[in-house]
């Protein structure tokens, strides 16, 4: 389980922050739909 | 102010005609969760955001979907093309194709118009952040069904690039959430 820090409080959502490290190419981001490998959650169909 | 760019931001190829497959992706048009409500969301939210970058981010954000718009139009229209008569018929569109011929209209997958009761600006901006966080996981929830029912692979490559976007701009609200959650709790203590 997340285990929250001491600067947070309850009854409020979170999202960590994005920190720049690395970049795609921009054709391969465009084909990806972002530059940022670390933001790519490909799609894999389960209802079939 | 807006500045045109005469090309797709993705492009929007589909590998044949397809009248079923237009009926399923129009809500991503005029739908609830689909791009007309998204854009039309954030450009009206943004002017009570209380940050810079809060609306900053509602101005880009509800200017990205207007393109995502324009490539469902794209894609709809391309699915139409060249339909018979019969062919409308066997995809259950024979009501749509009375009130609309085959032009693109702002419906749901049912027929239904869009309305602006499926958007809220609530004038609170926490509240109008959370919204925007779920306007895009119900998009991405909306890519994902429509793949399921898509078996066109140059569509879902396009659907893929759409749906992905979804997650980044997610991201982007989660962060602005943040920013303006700790502008607001500042305000409380000068």
């Amino acid at each position: 389980m997340f285990t929250p820090n001491d600067q947070m409080r309850l009854a409020r959502a979170y999202v960590p922050f994005q920190i720049f490290s690395q970049r795609l190419n921009p054709m391969e981001g465009l084909m990806k739909g972002t530059i940022f490998p670390e933001l790519y959650f490909p799609y894999r169909r389960h209802h079939k | 102010m807006w500045f045109y760019e005469k090309k797709l931001q993705y492009p929007a190829k589909v590998g044949r005609a397809n009248v079923k497959m237009a009926k399923y992706l129009i809500t991503q048009y005029g739908g609830p969760d689909g791009e007309l409500a998204a854009s039309l969301r954030y450009l009206t939210q943004r002017y009570h955001m209380p940050t810079p970058q809060a609306k900053g981010i509602l101005t880009d954000i509800g200017t990205e979907e207007l393109a995502h718009l324009e490539i469902i139009a794209t894609l709809v229209y391309k699915l139409m093309d060249r339909a018979s008569i019969e062919e409308i018929k066997q995809a259950d569109l024979g009501g749509y194709y009375a009130d609309h011929d085959k032009a693109v209209y702002y419906v749901n997958g049912s027929g239904v118009p869009w309305t602006a009761a499926y958007i809220q600006s609530k004038g609170d901006p926490v509240a109008d952040l959370h919204e925007d966080m779920a306007a895009e996981e119900k998009a991405r929830a909306t890519y994902e069904w429509l793949i399921n029912l898509s078996d066109d692979p140059d569509l879902n490559d396009t659907l893929k690039f759409l749906r992905e976007r979804e997650i980044v701009h997610f991201q982007r609200f989660g962060e602005t959430l943040q920013i303006v959650q700790e502008h607001l709790d500042a305000k409380k203590y000068y």
